[in-house]
Formats: C-alpha cells, structure tokens, sequence
C-alpha cells in the first residue's frame, strides 16, 4: 500500500464522517476504506462521536400539525390513494415565501413535456393553475398552481444536479427575463417545488441549471418553461 | 387499529424497520412517535426556521416511510441513521438558500441549557440526562475543534470552505476534526454512551 495515499486518506476520516469531504473526495476515501482495514477500523471507532452530535442540540417538541400532516399522507400511500384523494402538503423550500391558503381546494393541472394544452383552472378569485410545458429534459413534469401574485411550480421527475449546481426560476414579461430569486435542488426523489412572487404581467417561468449562489442571467438551456396565460 | 398500533409499541426500532418496509403505518406512527422530537430538533439547530424545520422533518420521514427498507445495521442504529437523514436533508436546504448564512451559534449558551419538561418517560429522562452530558462533554473540547465540528455537522461547510474561513490551513481543520471527534470518542468510551 501506498504509505502517502494511505496517510492522506487516513486524515480524511473525521472530515468524511462529519460529512465535510467534497463529493470526489468522500468517494476516494470509500474506495480505499474498502480496501484497507486499518481505515475502516478507525472509521467504525470514531463514527459514534458523530452519531453523537445531534443527540446534543436543544431539544424542542415537534409541532402536532407535522405530525398530523406526515400520518395523513402515510395513511393514504397505505391505503394505496396516493395523489388521488391525498390533500399531500407541499414541502415549503420556500425562499422568502408565503404559504398558500386553501391549498387542498385548488385544481391541479400536470402536464408532461412536450406542450400540453393550455388551461386556465381557475374561476373568479380563486385560485388559477396553468400548465404548458415544454424544455429539454425529457420525462420531467410540472404543476403550476397560480394564486393571485403567487405561483407554486411543482417539478418532478428531475435528474440530480451536479455538485455546485442549483436550480433556479426565471420569469418572463413580456421580453424580458428576471430572477424570480427562488433558487433550489431537487430532493432525492426528483422533485422540487418553488414559490414564486410577483406573477403579475409573467407570461412564461422557466427553470434552468446554474452555479451555487445563482446568476443574473440565464447560463444555460431552460430544463423546464411554463407558459402562464393571462 | 389501536391493538396492532399497542403492538408496535413494543417492538424496537430495528423491529419496526421491516414493518415499516411493509407499509405498516402504525409501526411507521410509532417510530416517528419516538424521534420526531429528536429530528425537529436537529432540523431547526440546522436550518434555524421552524417551518423550513417542518418541511425538513416530513421530507425526511417521508423518505423512510418510502424506504424503510434499505436501513442497514451494520451503519449503526435506526435512530442514528434516521438523524443523519434529516441532517442530509438540512444541509441540502440550507445549500440551495443561496446568500443565507446557516445558522451558527457558538457562543448561543441556550444551546447548552436543558430545558426540563413536565412529563417526562423514564427513557426520556434518561436520554435528556446523556444528552446534558454529552452537551457537557463537548463543551470540554478546545474551541478550535468544536468550531470546526459545528461548522462541518451543522453548518454543512466543506472542510476546504471551513479553512478559508478561519483562515487556517487545510490539515489544520483535519487535525481539529480528528482530535474533536477523538476526545468525544474518549468520553463515550468513558461511559456517556
């Protein structure tokens, strides 16, 4: 074995653990784990100090709305009436914004790539969804639900991001194209949601692929564009 | 409904994890019964917002409720394994909230305190007492190693940011990482654990 290489992963393990090593990194440090005894010793001995850590924080009762929230969708997945019936709560990854009231009582309209119809679900005060999709990431979904001045772009279906890359929502008016400031990643399972305020005059949301921190403008093609008709 | 969800009760996690496998969601309503607290808790000292927290808590639960399965003993136990889950989940929130800083408060001494509660189980009692051990023994650690413990398990840094930040050397934050986590080591083996 190579002594350097073996010394130099060896001081990796503590920064492995805490979780601190740059992806590249932990996977280099795997593979020699895996293959030197010494090192997977060490990472079994000093894992407990880790697995420690979050049994130190001030501890704070849960509130029983989460609970509530998390056994009703559950026992409807159980119950096998997942996405029919389920009134499923949207995670908040919000940046600045405003839960939506009433959220169980809008329409949902999902819409694959490609451009399905363009439908406006909404009628008088209520909430509007609108859905035309079309991007360059085939498979991917979207639900835009549009309530007043809020939107809420759910996506699904998303391949995860490279590291230093998030995801980040643009809005157009007219010919013009801002930040809509909601940057995200997708969760595990591929999807995302993000909030967005201020649609008024918004004509498409799009959602592109950028570098940690977000840009000013677009830098690459939109993964997903949703026409929001007005 | 009740009988089975009683039943439950009286499994041990790592009994409960199959079940949960199964789709069982009284075996899933009493793990979360268990460590819903613990992951709260852990998701606001992460994300430092109660209803990021929430969403934290619910992402995460909802992952294990959707693979329950693929818990593996061999990486320690189900309460450790669920915590760094929530953690992950944490971490990615607090990375994809570009221009906010994560929560760090080392010097925030409520932290430390240990708030009593009015009723309290047996087990709980005795967690929250490890717990003000475990608070104390890492209040023992030299500054410079549990500053950099926070910022890497908390503050979700990289040990590369971690040593731009304080200015300091790469194997100097290593060096502090591994003598940090050495010395809680020593504690446990001493017999917090």
């Amino acid at each position: 074995m190579n002594e350097t290489e073996h010394d130099r992963r060896r001081d990796d393990i503590a920064a492995y653990l805490l979780g601190a090593l740059e992806p590249g990194e932990a996977a280099e440090l795997e593979r020699h784990v895996a293959g030197c005894a010494e090192c997977e010793e060490e990472l079994r001995r000093l894992r407990p100090a880790v697995q420690v850590l979050p049994e130190t924080v001030e501890r704070l009762e849960a509130p029983p709305a989460l609970r509530g929230r998390l056994m009703e969708q559950v026992r409807s997945e159980a119950a096998g009436s997942q996405g029919a019936s389920a009134p499923r709560r949207a995670p908040r990854w919000r940046f600045g914004l405003r839960p939506l009231a009433g959220l169980a009582a809008l329409a949902l309209i999902v819409a694959a790539i490609g451009g399905y119809a363009i439908r406006d679900g909404g009628s008088g005060d209520g909430p509007k969804t609108t859905t035309v999709v079309t991007g360059h990431s085939p498979g991917v979904t979207a639900e835009m639900v549009r309530q007043g001045e809020t939107g809420t772009l759910r996506l699904a279906n998303l391949h995860q991001l490279p590291s230093g890359k998030v995801l980040q929502a643009w809005v157009q008016r007219g010919k013009q194209v801002v930040s809509a400031k909601a940057l995200f990643i997708p969760n595990s399972d591929g999807t995302a949601t993000a909030t967005i305020d201020g649609m008024k005059g918004v004509t498409t949301v799009m959602i592109t692929a950028e570098p940690r921190g977000g840009s000013v403008q677009p830098t690459s093609d939109p993964i997903v564009s949703v026409s929001i008709p007005n | 409904m009740k009988i089975r969800a009683s039943k439950a009760e009286r499994l041990a996690d790592e009994e409960l994890m199959p079940r949960i496998g199964e789709k069982d969601p009284d075996a899933f309503e009493v793990f979360y019964d268990r460590h819903g607290g613990v992951a709260y808790s852990l998701a606001y000292r992460i994300v430092g917002e109660r209803g990021a927290a929430e969403d934290v808590v619910q992402e995460a639960f909802i992952s294990i409720w959707r693979s329950g399965a693929r818990y593996d003993r061999a990486r320690g136990s189900v309460r450790s394994w669920m915590l760094g889950i929530v953690r992950n989940r944490a971490i990615d929130f607090l990375r994809s909230k570009a221009g906010r800083a994560p929560k760090l408060d080392f010097d925030d001494a409520a932290v430390l305190e240990h708030r009593p509660s009015a009723e309290l189980t047996d087990a709980e009692a005795l967690r929250r007492e490890t717990t003000h051990e475990l608070r104390g023994a890492l209040g023992e650690l030299p500054g410079e190693q549990a500053k950099v413990i926070e910022l890497a398990y908390f503050g979700g840094f990289s040990h590369s940011e971690i040593a731009t930040m304080l200015e300091v050397p790469l194997g100097t934050v290593k060096g502090r990482m591994r003598l940090g986590l050495e010395k809680i080591r020593g504690e446990l083996a001493g017999g917090l654990a």
